[in-house]
């Protein structure tokens, strides 16, 4: 596993090389809370319950969905690039699973991310808007299990549409509009107390909603026993799934590789 | 692992597919509806084993199918029949095991991170092949001295020459001590003395440290240098599988005179010889012939008693020459 950490800290060294990116980076995330909370206040003026959910709920909802997508970082483009440009050649001369090399490298910026620019952000967040204080330390700890749990169903689905360029050689489109999807079904963009009771019983069935939404709900202690087994079962569950589907793919695709180049 | 055969490959096939592009906006349109393919046989039922140790030089053509066997003998192809086993592994079914144990440098894809130095990756590659502390050292220690590393091994890889940034990739695929190396063009767009400071290195190490290695290249020079096992690959198929010196034999008695007369008309008719005219110029001829037949003395006496000679050389056809001949199909040897 030692080297596997590597790849992680190199990635987490090598993007401490661009202060600048960190500094817009900070600048962008506060952006987007504001632009949130402005909305959900405006929608809220002055009431504190809509559907039983308080806004207090609404913007922490919003700022933990805000953490984990920088948290959850993922280089949607790097199998594309590497194949196209024939670079996979030397990732492939290496002694180590491919995948979980990806794998730990977006995990490493992730950390960085978190480090140094959620982290900020969530402390100048927390100087004017009213948030949520965690329902307990149990509650804590399961959420942060849930949400490394959510970061490996999410990267497992970036991986299997990355896995395409095998075949397409281009997945941008792809890519991008998997990830529109899953902000709306993971309820990034909207939270999912506000979705229509069908949507939301559909969409329990999918991985989406283990993403960002069990987090959530973990944090503000809204789930008993039973939902929280049944939560981490399901992530499991689609881990497992999405595992086997991401196998096949890489399996097949290396199959048919062609080294561009040389 | 018996010290018999460290490569072994049998009926090896790979095809790829390649899409045709019709062309002109009709021809645009079309490739996106109806893309229209071809099959191409990169390598075609090639056959050869290589023992521990040994040195073989690669060569063909553009497009013969080397860098294809080369990929297919490292792991990253898989191919579509045949068999490969080296150094006991099969190697893109073990890929991960398997290339621990074996080094390739790519003439034309570095493994150096851009943005750092040779000495920031080398270290990322002590990691990722757990190499000990100990060997690290010795080896950057003497892979520093002979490829002459000391003046850059700390700079970015951006700003490295390309024989400079050759030289840290080719330390880099060595560091963890590999029996088998594969050079695919490591000489590729390199001057004279980077040229001869990589070939040196390589014939060093092969010597020294019992490593197997296949080279392939389009500059003669390297193979004659340092190889002395020559495997000949043309359109995906084996032409020659042998001695480099087996090559040389059948041309070290032939002679090749190139002369410029004074006067025209030229006329030649000597025999047991080959005239042909030289770059359009009608008072060149070049004369070709074997001194086994005909003695160059001979030929020589007979060209100046008919005309007037302004200038004359004597040449041994090099082996670039050979090859030429080998690839155009006028000479088949093996």
């Amino acid at each position: 596993m030692s080297r596997y950490i590597q790849f992680a800290v190199i990635r987490f060294k090598s993007k401490t090389a661009y202060r600048f990116d960190y500094f817009l980076g900070i600048l962008n995330t506060l952006l987007s809370f504001v632009v949130y909370y402005s909305i959900y206040k405006a929608l809220y003026s002055g009431q504190s319950y809509i559907d039983g959910v308080s806004f207090s709920m609404v913007t922490t909802s919003f700022l933990i969905s805000l953490g984990l997508g920088s948290a959850f970082h993922k280089n949607e483009m790097f199998l594309q690039d590497k194949i196209k440009q024939g670079t996979i050649a030397n990732e492939l001369l290496k002694p180590v699973n491919f995948k979980l090399r990806m794998l730990f490298e977006d995990a490493g910026e992730g950390a960085f991310n978190v480090v140094f620019n959620f982290l900020p952000t969530a402390v100048i967040a927390a100087l004017f808007a009213h948030l949520s204080t965690p329902s307990g330390a149990l509650d804590l700890i399961l959420c942060i299990a849930s949400v490394m749990l959510g970061y490996i169903v999410l990267w497992q689905i970036s991986f299997i549409v990355q896995s395409l360029s095998f075949w397409l050689f281009s997945v941008w489109g792809l890519v991008t509009i998997k990830n529109v999807l899953i902000n709306i079904f993971a309820g990034a963009y909207i939270p999912m107390w506000f979705m229509p009771e069908r949507i939301r019983s559909i969409l329990h069935f999918t991985p989406f909603d283990s993403i960002y939404f069990m987090p959530v709900q973990l944090y503000l202690g809204q789930l008993n026993e039973m939902q929280v087994a049944l939560g981490f079962a399901k992530q499991l569950v689609w881990i497992a799934v999405l595992y086997v589907i991401g196998e096949v793919c890489w399996r097949c695709g290396i199959k048919r590789l062609v080294v561009q180049g040389g | 692992m018996s010290s018999e055969n460290m490569i072994e490959v049998s009926g090896l096939c790979k095809t790829f597919k390649i899409q045709k592009r019709a062309q002109g906006f009709i021809g645009a349109l079309k490739n996106v509806f109806y893309p229209e393919h071809e099959l191409k046989k990169a390598v075609n039922d090639v056959s050869f084993s290589i023992k521990e140790g040994e040195m073989v030089g690669f060569i063909g053509p553009n497009g013969a199918g080397k860098s294809t066997t080369v990929k297919m003998l490292s792991g990253i192809l898989c191919p579509d029949s045949g068999q490969i086993t080296v150094a006991g592994y099969t190697p893109h079914k073990q890929r991960k095991e398997y290339v621990a144990n074996i080094g390739v440098v790519f003439g034309q894809k570095s493994q150096l991170s851009w943005d750092l130095s040779p000495l920031d990756s080398y270290e990322v590659i002590k990691h990722i092949y757990r190499i000990p502390d100990k060997l690290y050292k010795e080896n950057l220690e003497r892979y520093t001295e002979l490829l002459g590393l000391g003046g850059f091994i700390s700079q970015p890889v951006r700003q490295l020459s390309l024989g400079q940034r050759m030289r840290a990739d080719i330390a880099a695929a060595l560091l963890h001590s590999p029996k088998i190396v594969f050079f695919d063009e490591p000489t590729i767009g390199i001057d004279v003395v980077g040229k001869d400071k990589i070939r040196s290195f390589i014939k060093t190490l092969n010597k020294t440290d019992n490593i197997t290695m296949i080279f392939t290249t389009h500059d003669m020079q390297d193979i004659e240098q340092t190889c002395e096992r020559l495997i000949i690959i043309d359109d995906g198929k084996k032409l020659y599988d042998g001695s480099l010196d087996n090559v040389r034999k059948g041309y070290v008695s032939t002679r090749i005179i190139e002369a410029e007369f004074e006067r025209l008309p030229v006329l030649l008719n000597i025999p047991k010889t080959e005239v042909a005219e030289a770059g359009g110029d009608p008072h060149k001829r070049i004369v070709t012939f074997n001194t086994d037949e005909i003695a160059t003395g001979e030929v020589m006496a007979a060209l100046m008693d008919t005309h007037n000679i302004k200038d004359i050389s004597i040449k041994e056809p090099g082996i670039d020459a050979v090859i030429r001949d080998i690839y155009l199909g006028k000479i088949v040897i093996g």
